[in-house]
């Protein structure tokens, strides 16, 4: 269990830089996760399941602000044309799949087999994701001039029965 | 006829992507999101090329490739998995089920691009099908450079154009204005801080939205090394610094293959008239020769038979002038165009000077020349 998590913090962090390096043209800087700055269009979340050899859940948290730039540089389209309702949704959506599809595919190459689920997005204020006991939490950060991202991983402990 | 591409996504993220990038070329891209209807428009459609994500819901990629298989329609159809799971399990899988390739999210609209190549043949949408913009439409220029003076010095060089000149002092800023504006070219200096004309070119390169936006880079005339280098790596040309605008004129038009033939010709019944204006200079030379050929053909086709060459604006029958006009007289012999030179009387004895002007026809107007050639 303890190497799964290191391994998994480690790749999410690669994941989060090559997935913004490649399909963003964005470098992002780790620093120590803290709280979201306030946005006040509000935040999002974008998270993947993976289930099997390791079961868990992969999330990416951002301003709505921070949210529109990214869609932005995702297509290739003016801030300005970014639709608030779908595109911005699927954009985060797709990134999220793309950072938990690379975690995935290192840590099946590592003998931990698992399948990810379709990506779902929420949005609101001050969103936390919650978990049971059994499960192990790690938060990265990331910083990108100024605006921020967090990525969570809560990843279930293989004791135990249910997430 | 167009090559048919049909992407097959649930992430209409994706689907956008996949267009913007296949966009500058002769193709129609058709678009599903999910398996059940990715099947139904490739058969209706036969498309010559599918993309297909892996993880849909409704019906995954996995099933969709199955079932193209087995159909005897499509079972030749060549399918290119696109997935965000590199898994080697995975790509085993897909592999088994006969895909021409696949790709792994995240990806570069290039390397989309290279991989479609390489399954069909891919060719620059039809220039000719889009309106070609002319010099006189405004032209939008980013200049990149930590010297805000060259910045100026080409908005002033280029202050008689209805082009507008803007500004960046780093790279990072040079992305985000070309994310947010219609950028129509840009000149990145080559001394910018660690390489980011580079950066900047392969950060352009990668997104869908500027992955054709030309760039030329700006570079100190006797780097000779850093020029060679920079266009090795496929910038479309080189401006030279201390900046010439006239310099940087021809090259715009050129990179961006801006109609300017209307400022140096004019077609009206049956004559051709070709007018050199008073700032001739090296460029403005470069544009005639360009567009000369075309122009004696256009008017032939058209029926007529003459040539006007008017030289009343140049200040002197300089050797370049001489040349040009040579050059035009020589290209109209070709055709069987009659031809006549108006300029002041200074002019003409200046030309008078050269041995091959001794048999053209001079004249004070374009009236004159007219009759003339009657």
């Amino acid at each position: 269990m303890a190497w799964q998590i290191e391994k998994i913090e480690q790749l999410t962090g690669e994941a989060v830089e090559e997935v913004f390096r490649s399909m963003l043209s964005m470098e992002v800087q780790a620093e120590a996760p803290a709280p979201l700055p306030d946005d006040p269009a509000g935040q999002m979340i974008g998270s993947v399941g993976f289930i099997g050899g390791t079961t868990g859940i992969l999330c990416l948290f951002a301003g709505v602000g921070f949210a529109r730039l990214l869609t932005s540089r995702m297509l290739g389209i003016p801030l300005s044309e970014v639709d608030e309702g779908d595109m911005l949704n699927d954009a985060v959506g797709e990134l999220s799949n793309m950072v938990a599809g690379h975690v995935k595919s290192r840590l099946c190459d590592g003998d931990a087999s698992c399948t990810l689920t379709i990506p779902s997005v929420v949005r609101g204020q001050q969103l936390r994701v919650e978990g049971p006991a059994q499960v192990t939490r790690r938060v990265l950060g990331f910083r990108h001039g100024q605006d921020h991202l967090l990525a969570e991983v809560l990843i279930k402990d293989s004791s135990a029965k249910k997430l | 006829m167009s090559i048919k591409i049909l992407t097959v996504d649930d992430s209409k993220t994706i689907r956008l992507i996949v267009a913007k990038a296949l966009k500058p070329f002769d193709c129609k891209v058709l678009e599903a999101d999910n398996g059940v209807v990715g099947l139904a428009v490739a058969s209706r459609e036969k498309p010559d090329l599918i993309l297909l994500d892996y993880t849909m819901p409704v019906m995954d990629g996995f099933e969709v490739l199955a079932r193209l298989r087995s159909d005897g329609d499509l079972r030749g159809t060549p399918v290119i998995m696109l997935t965000a799971e590199a898994a080697r399990e995975t790509v085993v899988k897909i592999a088994k089920q006969g895909v021409r390739d696949y790709l792994i999210k995240p990806f570069k609209a290039e390397m989309l691009v290279e991989r479609v190549g390489r399954v069909v043949d891919l060719r620059a949408r039809n220039a000719a099908t889009e309106k070609r913009k002319r010099f006189d439409d405004p032209i939008s220029i980013l200049v990149v450079d930590d010297k805000p003076a060259i910045a100026e010095q080409i908005r002033a060089g280029l202050a008689d154009t209805p082009w507008q000149v803007s500004s960046a002092d780093q790279p990072g800023h040079a992305l985000d204005i070309c994310m947010e504006k219609e950028v129509d070219l840009v000149l990145a200096s080559l001394s910018l801080p660690n390489e980011g004309a580079y950066t900047l070119f392969q950060n352009l390169r990668g997104c869908a939205g500027t992955a054709s936006l030309p760039v030329l880079a700006m570079s100190v005339r006797t780097a000779a090394a850093e020029q060679a280098r920079a266009q090795q790596a496929g910038f479309a040309g080189i401006v030279t610094k201390p900046i010439d605008a006239d310099d940087v004129r021809a090259r715009v038009c050129r990179t961006l293959n801006l109609e300017t033939s209307y400022k140096y010709f004019q077609q009206r019944d049956g004559i051709l008239a070709l007018i050199l204006p008073k700032d001739f200079n090296a460029g403005v030379a470069q544009e005639v020769t360009t567009h000369l050929e075309p122009q004696l053909a256009g008017i032939v086709d058209a029926g007529g038979n003459k040539l006007i060459i008017d030289l009343g604006s140049v200040e002197a029958a300089s050797l370049p002038v001489i040349e040009l006009a040579i050059f035009a007289v020589r290209a109209a012999a070709k055709l069987s165009l009659r031809f006549a030179v108006v300029c002041s009387d200074a002019i003409k004895e200046q030309c008078r000077s050269y041995e091959d002007t001794q048999s053209w026809l001079f004249a004070g107007s374009f009236e004159q020349a007219l009759a003339l050639l009657k």
